[in-house]
């Protein structure tokens, strides 16, 4: 029963993950833009769901507002400063990193220093009971929710006309381009769609995780960790890389606490060496 | 020309500044003004607990005015960020340019480490009055510092109480869950020794680094045959650790007993809700403390915090400033001898908002320690104080020379914690 506890509680945090690392994935993919502001997108994302859910008590508002609410900023961001450096890495990344800091303070600022944490659904509220064990239900829908989301993309990616010209730009701008794809509105929507996610990430995982000043760098450097170990710029290889790095996370800490803080880091490492790409990365 | 003509009536107002307080009885001279300096982090992740000291400060040099015994006390507040070398160089600037004659403050253990070589250096008496808990700063050894003393706490004090009262409750196995931090470390095995040599023992210890965001693994692997959970996870990691708890359904099956209040902290407890009930801590404060000290203080604290219940800083950094004020009444404002200025400040005596305060030999806090139990008072949930441990010093239960004669020091004794034999072997 304890396996079973540690496989749901690695695959829950799995599809955290999975929100956050998608969007800088697909980012990463189809603009070579490595964007640092996406710990950011998932902080505010959780801090607006807290404000709403706090104001309106509804934690389906919370999710909608806060991913209109930081879809609408990563189109700003994209549209007006990204815009400027196309295709010129370093600039690119030193303005989100810029906007990771900005958005940090302006965050400390408006919903303070102390921890934070979204109340659950009242539904979700209380745990399966498993013998001995409890599994809390809230991250039973985590897991539903990440399947659904996962699901959801793997279809528009394979069976829309958007998700075609989508796959056709990250596999070559240039000719999706030459082809009359308009990739400059497919790059505002793909920098909001990923920014959306990472917000919807943030309000999932501020009932269990909390939300705190430093919570976007933590989320940013799992997210990164994903993506090397998935591969950067495949949906694919995000899921797979959520699913083993929320595993091994948690067989990690239950099995070689001493090595807590690396059980995630050790394996990026292996993967690296092996398959610099990522397990699913090309090029 | 404006210049011009303000410059002589400038002059004048002088002048008769001078004469008038040359004809009082009590000559205020520039130099005669007191000058704090205030170390606080004001930005960054301890921002919250500097701000919380910063009140307690203030509200107590408010509360006399200002000035003592004639002279004028001036507060310069500088922010430390919570980074040990931010922390010496503003140290510096608070010593060198601004003229202070006394530090306090300081929330980050590092930063007091930091400040802790300076303010030895430069023979600058140092008030710890912030979290800054490192046993090693105020025990017999390579850190003994003639100029600093600690009014706030340390970690093994607030420990080894809690052993004693999870004792008296017929606990005699229980399993840790402490941050993975020199802070950690020493605080549970405070605990632990204590807890072996009343009788106990720990069954299972477990360290999660510090900003573990999913305790799952930690809660699935917990022994169930244990009489109570103890605990020390500061910082946003208590608040998920106490949600996390209550998540996996362990409530009512493992009581909980927070050293520090890490769970149970103040801004944690209406985020947490219901499911904290019953949960017990052990700290030396409380804002239900019934006493008239502490009750005029969380009124007076509450007013400048919008209506927010003080944790512990904001009493570390009031009972602060009072043990300043106090010494530097007892030498009469004069801290160019600062041997005697130091002298007076480990005299202190007073009550406070966290009980009676007095100062050891080394220079640190002896006050009282409180076993806590989150009930609903006034339909609000409160950390309402069910035993008291008075006159608790850093040594306590043992004296330092008992203390000092154990063989191992907590670094030492990681990955031991099950081990009562080699916790209580002596030298």
């Amino acid at each position: 029963m304890v396996w079973v506890i540690h496989v749901l509680n690695g695959v829950a945090i799995g599809m955290l993950l999975f929100l956050l690392a998608a969007g800088l994935s697909l980012i990463y993919g189809l603009m070579k833009i490595l964007n640092l502001t996406h710990g950011s997108f998932y902080l505010v994302g959780g801090y607006i769901g807290l404000t709403v859910m706090q104001r309106t008590g509804s934690f389906v508002l919370a999710l909608i507002v806060a991913a209109a609410a930081v879809a609408l900023i990563g189109t700003v961001i994209e549209r007006y400063f990204l815009r400027r450096f196309h295709l010129d890495e370093l600039p690119q990344t030193l303005v989100t990193f810029g906007f990771l800091f900005i958005f940090a303070d302006l965050s400390l600022w408006i919903w303070g220093g102390d921890p934070v944490m979204l109340r659950q659904p009242r539904i979700f509220a209380g745990s399966l009971s498993m013998g001995d064990y409890n599994y809390p239900f809230y991250r039973l829908f985590l897991i539903a929710v990440g399947l659904v989301i996962a699901g959801g993309l793997w279809w528009f990616q394979e069976h829309t006309r958007l998700g075609t010209m989508l796959r056709a730009g990250v596999d070559d701008a240039e000719i999706a381009r030459a082809l009359g794809i308009n990739v400059s509105l497919l790059f505002t929507l793909v920098f909001a769609a990923g920014a959306a996610l990472a917000a919807l990430g943030g309000v999932l995982a501020a009932p269990v995780l909390s939300l705190y000043p430093g919570a976007d760098f933590d989320a940013l450097i799992l997210a990164f960790v994903v993506v090397i170990v998935g591969g950067l710029g495949s949906l694919k290889g995000a899921l797979v890389g959520a699913l083993l790095v929320g595993l091994l996370d948690d067989f990690g800490k239950a099995f070689f606490p001493q090595f807590a803080l690396f059980t995630v880091f050790v394996p990026m490492a292996f993967i690296l060496v092996v398959r610099p790409t990522g397990l699913f990365g090309r090029r | 020309m404006a210049i011009k003509r303000t410059a002589p009536l400038g002059l004048v107002t002088a002048g008769v500044v001078a004469l008038t307080l040359g004809a009082a009885s009590l000559p205020v001279r520039a130099d005669d003004t007191i000058k704090v300096g205030v170390l606080v982090p004001l930005s960054g992740n301890f921002a919250p607990n500097g701000q919380q000291t910063l009140t307690g400060i203030k509200m107590y040099f408010d509360e006399i005015g200002n000035a003592v015994a004639g002279h004028k006390i001036e507060l310069i507040v500088e922010d430390t960020q919570g980074k040990p070398d931010v922390g010496v160089t503003k140290a510096r600037k608070l010593v060198e340019r601004d003229g202070a004659q006394v530090l306090t403050g300081i929330v980050s253990s590092g930063v007091a480490l930091a400040v802790n070589d300076y303010s030895r250096e430069n023979k600058v008496p140092l008030v710890l009055s912030g979290d800054a808990g490192a046993d090693e700063l105020t025990m017999p050894g390579p850190l003994v510092n003639p100029y600093l003393v600690r009014t706030s706490q340390n970690g093994r004090s607030v420990s080894a109480p809690a052993a004693d009262w999870a004792y008296k409750q017929g606990w005699r196995k229980v399993t840790v869950i402490g941050s993975d931090y020199a802070g950690g470390v020493d605080t549970i095995h405070a605990f632990a020794q204590s807890f072996c040599q009343l009788g106990g023992q720990v069954i299972q210890e477990q360290w999660p680094p510090i900003g573990t965001s999913d305790f799952g693994p930690y809660l699935t692997n917990l022994d169930r045959k244990a009489d109570g959970l103890v605990t020390f996870n500061p910082g946003a990691d208590g608040l998920r650790l106490g949600q996390q708890f209550s998540e996996f359904g362990l409530k009512g099956k493992l009581t909980v007993l927070d050293i520090y209040g890490t769970i149970v902290y103040e801004p944690n407890l209406p985020q947490l809700g219901d499911a904290t009930l019953g949960m017990y801590s052990s700290l030396f404060y409380s804002p239900m403390i019934k006493t008239p000290e502490n009750e005029r203080f969380v009124a007076e604290f509450r007013k400048r915090s919008d209506g927010q219940l003080p944790a512990n800083e904001g009493p570390n950094g009031y009972v602060g400033a009072h043990a300043i004020a106090d010494a530097v009444k007892a030498v009469n404002g004069d801290l160019k001898d600062t041997m005697k200025f130091i002298a007076a400040l480990k005299a202190i005596k007073f009550p406070s908002p966290k009980g009676d305060i007095s100062l050891d030999k080394y220079g640190q806090v002896i006050q009282s320690m409180y076993i806590r139990e989150v009930e609903k008072v006034d339909g609000q949930l409160g950390n309402v104080p069910i035993a008291t441990y008075a006159n608790v010093d850093q040594f306590w239960p043992f004296t330092d020379t008992e203390f000092a004669a154990y063989k191992y020091t907590y670094k030492e004794l990681k990955g031991s914690l099950t081990d009562c034999g080699k916790l209580l072997a002596k030298k």
